[in-house]
């Protein structure tokens, strides 16, 4: 018969069609769900002669494809290696587990979707550290590619593993098994890491010269040492040369970073498949408990127009139907009225739908709902975060009951009939007083909606969702003691009673898996060990509800001696090492502090926008370059 | 309006996408392309364009068929030409050819058949000639396969024998390849999966799915 698939042609655009796969390949894929995750050749995947490259690149995506394609993280930088003849990217994600099991069973090693080339094979292999709850699968995606996990065991023939994304910004849980971290903005820094790559005829010289380069972190050239209650003591250079402090890499210009216009457009459904444009980076409010908002500042925008090129192009290169906007906080583009309108217009035309994601709900926003007709898919949304006006103060969240309800009454009027609301529970400070204003506002909604939709009110529902706090490094809060499982446990069981209102749905977090995750966003280098038994026992995709095993993470903690509490239920004091210390976010630490101390007394400090703030962060960056303002007071 | 319809070929890895991603891609292509799709009335409106048949997950497709409507007018030659131009590999178009008129059902309205080659690897020689197959398989009064019912949840027992309208199978060096014409679209339907279980049943071969490749050949229409 004809093996088609192996058949290697000219394709229509000139080049070699290098994707032929082998029959023990199309055996796997034969057999498990969803095989189009696994076979690239996507419109816009790029397709290279991997001869024809220096530096073959892998980008690793530690979750299943749906997710890791929903990332524009990967996007821009697979555009920006790609646009470089010399350097090849290719991707790489996590198998499901039926796939997974096949592989395992018939022994074939993890694969690139562009060549099917063995992951072992590439020169530097990168993993995007998007939240900790990832960290098993990438010990699992090393082990399915054949490679040994910790560093010290990998020699010259082994890939050089990176990994870069915000949680590199706290890289010590992983410390043992990364041979580089990168961390801030990646669009300069990780093709000029690839190029260094080249003239290097060992690894120990590549890590070397890089570590020079802001923003690269390279813990085999730090020794750290503990005191007796497992504190950090001090932090030992192995290596004179490497800096005392890694500055993050950053981004000076936005407007003339590069930005994807020639997406890849996934042949399977993801989380999102849409056109994106980031229209700005950094954020001015100041929200305490908020890493996004501390470590990417200052805030830089890119012209209006051009975001309307970019938004055009890729509509026209990729054939969406939905185009969307990246930033922290969709409202706060300076120019975001005229951007809107002007978006809307070039939407109207093409059959394509518009989508605004967290709007700040004033008047504006409301006219531009309804034109887009974005109710028509979802409920409105907002983020109060905390209950009481008192502890939104203390966690700095410039959002005043009156928003809520003004915003409220207004969505009703207009015909909304689904509220979703989103809270935090075991915020520092936080009182069952705090708690019982998360009841009192959802009854409040469906009182306003009562008052205008009469007695029997309609078809309406209020949600509440309620995620666990979570200290993060770089934070005011980073200092903070997480509540125990305990705590979390009665507080929801209180919200749940609490709201028992009809119409109201309560929705909570899992308690185990905000603790886990408070371990490894604040723990150190010895973590790493819990990683490894976990990996070991068989815990993978932990952020997951249906893959998480807590009884597994126990035994790995027991098994390792590392007491969990020590990283998330203990307050650390202003004096002590942490284990990120080593990482200038260009945020002071006098500053952190200074809002962790307001926090107590609940004071609010306002949006930088309005006066500076003293975060530091001008020492290095001009904040808001690009932006025009027309005027700040509607903060 | 202005109607069209494509032949088109779907084979290697990219067999591996399912319908109703084919269906999504090409809308984006043609879109990408500058064609402009008519689009049905409604609260949601969605373009139309359609396949003559759904091929499987897995299949290889080597004349498939799509019809579409479009706003304005355009040459054939020019729909095949951009389109070709923006297919991921393993998607050709061969043809593009103005509708013809007279007809006014759809492509998936009119089909009633499609020629599927199956490849089936075996381990042991089979001692028959694959002529000598085919009779012993098409002599039973019966061939009776369990088909699951869309609406019902329990599997229903059918003959698929009128179902079978030519059946060819070679036996040759560790392969069955079996040619038949079967039954498809909305009056009468038989899937190649049904024959391949009740073949390997005959036979009492036990050769796991992922081992064989179906390929459509054609799709006839009334």
């Amino acid at each position: 018969m004809i093996a088609l698939w192996q058949i290697v042609r000219k394709n229509k655009r000139g080049r070699n069609n290098y994707m032929n796969i082998d029959k023990e390949l199309q055996k796997l894929l034969n057999r498990v769900e969803k095989p189009a995750r696994y076979i690239g050749g996507e419109v816009n995947s790029v397709s290279k002669a991997p001869d024809s490259v220096s530096i073959r690149f892998g980008f690793a995506f530690p979750d299943t494809y749906e997710i890791g394609m929903s990332y524009m993280g990967m996007q821009i930088l697979y555009n920006i290696l790609n646009k470089n003849a010399d350097i090849y990217c290719e991707r790489i994600f996590a198998p499901a587990e039926d796939m997974e099991n096949l592989m395992r069973k018939s022994g074939r090693k993890l694969f690139t979707l562009e060549t099917f080339t063995p992951v072992k094979d590439l020169d530097m292999l990168g993993f995007t550290l998007q939240y900790e709850l990832s960290y098993t699968n990438i010990l699992n995606i090393l082990e399915l590619s054949g490679i040994p996990a910790r560093r010290t065991e990998r020699g010259e023939e082994y890939p050089i593993i990176i990994a870069g994304g915000p949680c590199a910004y706290n890289p010590e849980p992983l410390a043992y098994f990364i041979d580089a971290f990168l961390i801030g903005d990646g669009e300069e820094l990780l093709e000029q890491v690839c190029i260094m790559k080249k003239d290097c005829s060992s690894k120990e010289e590549f890590l070397k010269k890089i570590c020079k380069l802001d923003g690269v972190y390279v813990p085999a050239f730090y020794e750290p040492e503990y005191n007796e209650d497992g504190t950090i003591k001090r932090v030992s250079k192995l290596y004179d040369d490497a800096p005392d402090r890694v500055k993050r890499a950053l981004i000076q210009d936005l407007d003339k970073a590069e930005f994807p216009v020639e997406n890849i457009v996934p042949f399977i459904e993801t989380v999102h498949d849409r056109s994106v444009v980031e229209t700005f980076r950094g954020c001015t409010r100041g929200c305490r408990f908020c890493q996004a908002g501390m470590i990417y500042r200052p805030v830089r925008e890119r012209k209006k127009d051009t975001i309307k090129n970019l938004a055009e192009k890729q509509l026209a290169n990729t054939g969406h139907d939905e185009l969307s906007l990246l930033s922290l906080s969709t409202s706060d583009y300076s120019r975001f009225e005229e951007l809107a309108i002007e978006l809307m217009e070039m939407c109207a035309g093409q059959n394509v739908s518009l989508s605004l994601p967290s709007l700040r709900l004033d008047s504006f926003s409301f006219k531009v709902l309804q034109e887009i007709q974005e109710y028509r898919k979802s409920g409105l949304t907002f983020a109060p975060e905390a209950g009481s006006q008192r502890l939104r103060d203390v966690i700095n969240k410039n959002i005043t009951e009156d928003n809520i309800f003004g915003a409220v009454e207004k969505a009703i009027e207009l015909g909304w009939g689904h509220i979703k609301l989103y809270f935090m529970a075991g915020l520092p400070g936080e009182t069952y007083e705090d708690l019982d204003g998360i009841r009192e506002i959802a009854e409040k909604i469906m009182e306003i909606n009562f008052r205008i939709k009469g007695k029997k009110g309609g078809r309406f529902r209020v949600t509440i969702s309620v995620s666990n706090f979570v200290p993060k490094p770089h934070t005011p809060f980073q200092w903070a003691a997480q509540d125990t499982p305990d705590m979390f446990i009665d507080k929801h069981n209180f919200l749940t009673k609490r709201l028992r209102i009809k119409g109201v749905t309560f929705n909570y977090h899992e308690t185990g898996t905000s603790n886990l995750e408070a371990v490894f966003a604040r723990g150190d280098r010895r973590v790493g060990a819990v990683l490894e038994a976990a990996h070991r026992l068989g815990c993978k995709f932990d952020g997951w509800t249906e893959h998480f095993k807590p009884e597994l993470w126990d035994k790995a903690f027991e098994e390792t001696g590392i007491d969990p509490a020590f990283y998330s239920y203990r307050e650390r004091n202003y004096d002590e090492i942490l284990p990120w210390d080593i990482i200038d976010s260009f945020i002071t630490k006098e500053f952190l502090i200074r809002e962790n101390e307001k926090a107590k007394n609940a004071q609010v400090t306002p949006d930088c926008r309005l006066g500076c703030v003293g975060c530091g962060i001008n020492r290095v960056a001009e904040c808001f370059k690009d932006a025009e303002f027309k005027e700040v007071s509607d903060v | 309006m202005f109607k069209y319809v494509l032949t088109f070929s779907k084979t290697g890895i990219i067999c591996y996408t399912s319908h109703l991603d084919i269906m999504r891609m090409f809308n984006r292509v043609i879109k990408r392309a500058g064609i402009r799709l008519s689009y049905s009335q409604g609260f949601n409106p969605h373009p139309k364009m359609g396949f003559a048949q759904p091929l499987s997950l897995g299949y290889s497709g080597l004349n498939e068929l799509m019809e579409l409507e479009t706003e304005e007018e355009y040459e054939p030659e020019d729909i095949k030409d951009k389109l070709t131009e923006l297919m991921p590999k393993g998607i050709d178009i061969l043809k593009c050819e103005k509708k013809n008129g007279a007809s006014k059902k759809t492509l998936a309205a009119q089909t009633v058949a499609a020629a599927y080659k199956i490849y089936i690897p075996i381990s042991d020689t089979i001692g028959i000639s694959g002529e000598e197959i085919k009779n012993s398989y098409m002599n039973q009064n019966h061939i009776t396969a369990l088909k699951r019912q869309k609406k019902k949840k329990e599997p229903v027992e059918i003959d698929i024998k009128p179902m079978i309208r030519e059946l060819e199978i070679i036996n040759q060096d560790h392969e069955l390849i079996v040619e038949a014409v079967l039954d498809s679209g909305s009056i009468s339907n038989l899937s190649p999966e049904l024959l391949i279980k009740t073949l390997q049943k005959h036979l009492s071969l036990d050769i796991d799915r992922g081992e064989i490749e179906i390929t459509r050949e054609k799709i006839y229409f009334q």
